[in-house]
């Protein structure tokens, strides 16, 4: 209790430490017009499908500020997050390792668990900082006229927060783990390079490897940016992240002989092995975007959720198979969230389906319920629904009357943006750490 | 404890007493480094309110034997008692503190600021303002500590270390960097916190200040304890009593027992 009555001492220490680190400003800096040229340009390409200066307008209904502001403006942060945070967040371990002051920190009323604690808050807090230019940007385009649905911005903001957390994580992980502050560079953007590796192995391959694909920075990332919470990606999101800094927090703790801290590095990281294995057998997800991308159309959604049974698909499409894109996102991701019982099965032999085209079984998606079997090759929603409907013998629903997602066209230009983004906010944070270096005399 | 207290505060009775009593046990203490053994067998004891001098040759084992006592660096095997009572790892922050040598902590911090963040931590016992004008870092309060010299960087630590509140104060080379008239003053001020009921150890590599400083002193020669005990019992120790050099200094011990 005494150490936690500390802490926010020990948090007064982590954030000078942090905003004295010459790597918290330049991000600062290097945000605001990232943030600003990702914002202009969501703008003005949102003006010219809304039909700017009398030319052609796209369908209003493709219009959503989701897709065409939020996720292009906050993406610049999925950059940031990747290749200038984690050097902000390793310097906060690397520079006490380097220039002694762990020695005396280790020795301080509290745990290494306190200290990797404050660090963490320190960073969050810093991090709080930097989302200034995107919530500029928001303002921004609400005086434009724009609109906003709360809960998908509200969400993405949650994407984007855990993307930091477990980037933050990875950071203070490799910090305390390595030698030195650029074998955690390395360490870290080795980390990132391999995610992306994934990624683009497993959008080639599917099947298990694209289930754990899911789980990549980038890949999470994609379902806040879709307007879909997924419980399996905050839950497995948020336990690598606290595995970080919890691993740092064990391996500081340079007094137990190395055996001892691997060992319990080992077992921490079983545990949180297991969290993220049962993190990711959660099926619960909501569908916060305002069109419902992610979501059959109500009466279609009630209609399924009378299927009690388990149901088996069993596709025949090659992982880089177009249609099978089309199924995935147009089909499968929303009957995963109706049926939760549903099993999928990528039965393709290849990669590409170059040799498997000519095979009389390729392109087809077998669909298995209660002992009863049908096949269907098509990978349209409409059609795929009444073909599950036929199999699991309930009758079609008639058309709900939900309302129709009218769009949001905005013709406008970002008016003002240029100035803020890329003069006042620099010139906002250089005042700002010039008076943070004063103040610190 | 408030301020620092003179030399002669305590009856002499009341300071013998206090001599002979063991505040820290080392027993049978051993640490490798892969195949190479850096500390062998190390056993001595520390006794409350002494200073204690810790002396050896370069490569000796004097900062690593400082570093397993905090509990920075783990020990392969032995004991560490204070008290009579085992120290686990988790107390031994409440029992000492290790000032290490050549440490910037903080770099882009102010003097004023690693000061106060002491103060607030520790609620310290002695005064803050009473370290700073003693230990000459009124000038410095507004500098930035990456910015400080080598000397003014070792009295900055010092203060810190004797901002802390733990029986034990381990120093590790507290006069390096210094000149002779701050090492005189630093001497008096480590003289006067003995005198104060706090314990010292100090490693030391410049045998002249070890002996005017120290109440005891252990040399440590690789990796294992060559003597232990005043200058008198060391000068024993080596059989210099033997009418050989019978006023041998601390070189010539230092010389015959390593």
């Amino acid at each position: 209790m005494r150490s936690l009555s500390r802490l926010p001492t020990l948090f007064g220490k982590e954030w000078r430490e942090l905003t004295a680190s010459r790597a918290y400003w330049l991000l600062l800096m290097a945000v605001g017009p990232l943030v600003g040229h990702g914002f202009i340009n969501a703008v003005a390409l949102y003006a010219e499908a809304s039909g700017v200066g009398g030319g052609p307008a796209a369908l209003p209904q493709g219009l959503t500020p989701l897709d065409g502001m939020l996720a292009p403006t906050f993406g610049a942060y999925d950059l940031a997050v990747t290749l200038l945070f984690p050097f902000v967040a390793i310097r906060l371990i690397a520079a006490e390792k380097e220039s002694g002051a762990l020695k005396l920190a280790l020795q301080m009323p509290f745990g290494a668990g306190e200290m990797v604690a404050a660090k963490t808050m320190a960073l969050v807090a810093g991090w709080l900082f930097a989302w200034l230019p995107g919530l500029i940007a928001v303002v921004m385009w609400k005086t434009y006229g724009g609109h906003l649905y709360v809960p998908e911005t509200l969400n993405l903001l949650l994407g984007h927060w855990l993307r930091m957390l477990l980037s933050g994580g990875l950071a203070i992980a490799a910090a305390a783990l390595a030698e030195s502050a650029a074998s955690a560079a390395i360490v870290t953007l080795g980390f990132t390079i391999g995610t992306w590796a994934l990624d683009f192995i497993a959008a080639g391959r599917g099947g298990w490897l694209a289930e754990l694909a899911a789980y990549t920075p980038a890949a999470a990332l994609r379902f806040f940016e879709r307007g879909l919470l997924r419980l399996s990606v905050v839950i497995v999101t948020l336990a690598l992240a606290l595995a970080g800094f919890a691993v740092a927090a064990v391996w500081l703790h340079t007094g137990r002989k190395f055996g001892a801290r691997l060992l319990r590095v080992a077992v921490l990281l079983s545990l949180v092995a297991v969290v993220v294995w049962i993190g990711s057998l959660a099926r619960a997800s909501w569908d916060l975007s305002e069109n419902r991308r992610n979501s059959f159309p109500q009466a279609d959604e009630a209609a399924l959720r009378q299927i009690r049974e388990p149901m088996r698909v069993t596709i025949n499409l090659a992982a880089e198979d177009p249609r099978l894109m089309d199924y995935e996102r147009g089909v499968l991701n929303k009957l995963r969230r109706v049926l939760p019982r549903l099993e999928v099965v990528y039965a393709a032999q290849s990669r590409t389906g170059l040799f498997e085209g000519a095979e009389e079984r390729y392109g087809e998606i077998w669909y298995e319920l209660g002992g009863r079997k049908a096949m269907n090759r098509s990978t349209t929603e409409p059609i795929v629904l009444e073909q599950l409907y036929q199999l699991a013998g309930i009758a079609v629903p008639a058309p709900s009357d939900e309302p129709v997602f009218p769009g949001y066209p905005l013709a406008a230009h970002p008016k003002g943006a240029r100035l803020v983004f890329y003069a006042l906010w620099p010139l906002a944070v250089i005042s700002a750490w010039w008076l943070a270096r004063h103040r610190r005399r | 404890m408030s301020g620092l207290i003179g030399p002669h505060s305590l009856p002499l009775a009341a300071l013998t007493r206090r001599l002979t009593m063991a505040l820290l046990t080392v027993n049978g203490l051993f640490k490798h480094f892969g195949a190479r053994a850096v500390l062998r067998d190390v056993s001595f004891g520390v006794r409350q309110g002494e200073v204690l001098g810790l002396i050896g040759p370069n490569g000796a084992g004097k900062t690593t034997l400082f570093e397993c006592l905090a509990g920075i660096l783990p020990n392969d095997g032995g004991e560490i008692s204070a008290n009579g009572q085992r120290l686990v790892l988790t107390r031994r922050k409440t029992a000492l503190f290790y000032l290490p040598d050549g440490v910037t902590p903080w770099a882009q911090q102010s003097v004023d600021w690693a000061i106060g963040f002491f103060e607030r931590l520790y609620a310290a016992p002695v005064k803050a303002t009473e370290l700073i004008d003693i230990l000459k870092l009124e000038s410095l309060r507004r500098a930035r500590i990456g910015s400080l010299s080598k000397g003014e960087r070792k009295r900055l630590t010092l203060a810190l270390g004797l901002l802390t509140p733990q029986p034990l104060l381990m120093l590790d080379e507290p006069f390096d960097g210094l000149d002779l008239r701050q090492t005189r003053d630093v001497m008096a001020l480590l003289r006067r916190q003995a005198a104060g009921g706090r314990t010292l150890m100090l490693s030391i590599h410049q045998l002249v200040d070890a002996a005017r400083v120290c109440d005891r002193l252990i040399l440590l020669n690789d990796g294992g304890v060559a003597g232990e005990g005043t200058i008198d019992e060391l000068r024993a120790q080596a059989n210099l009593n033997d009418g050989r050099l019978p006023e041998a200094g601390l070189e010539e011990i230092f010389l015959a027992l390593t």
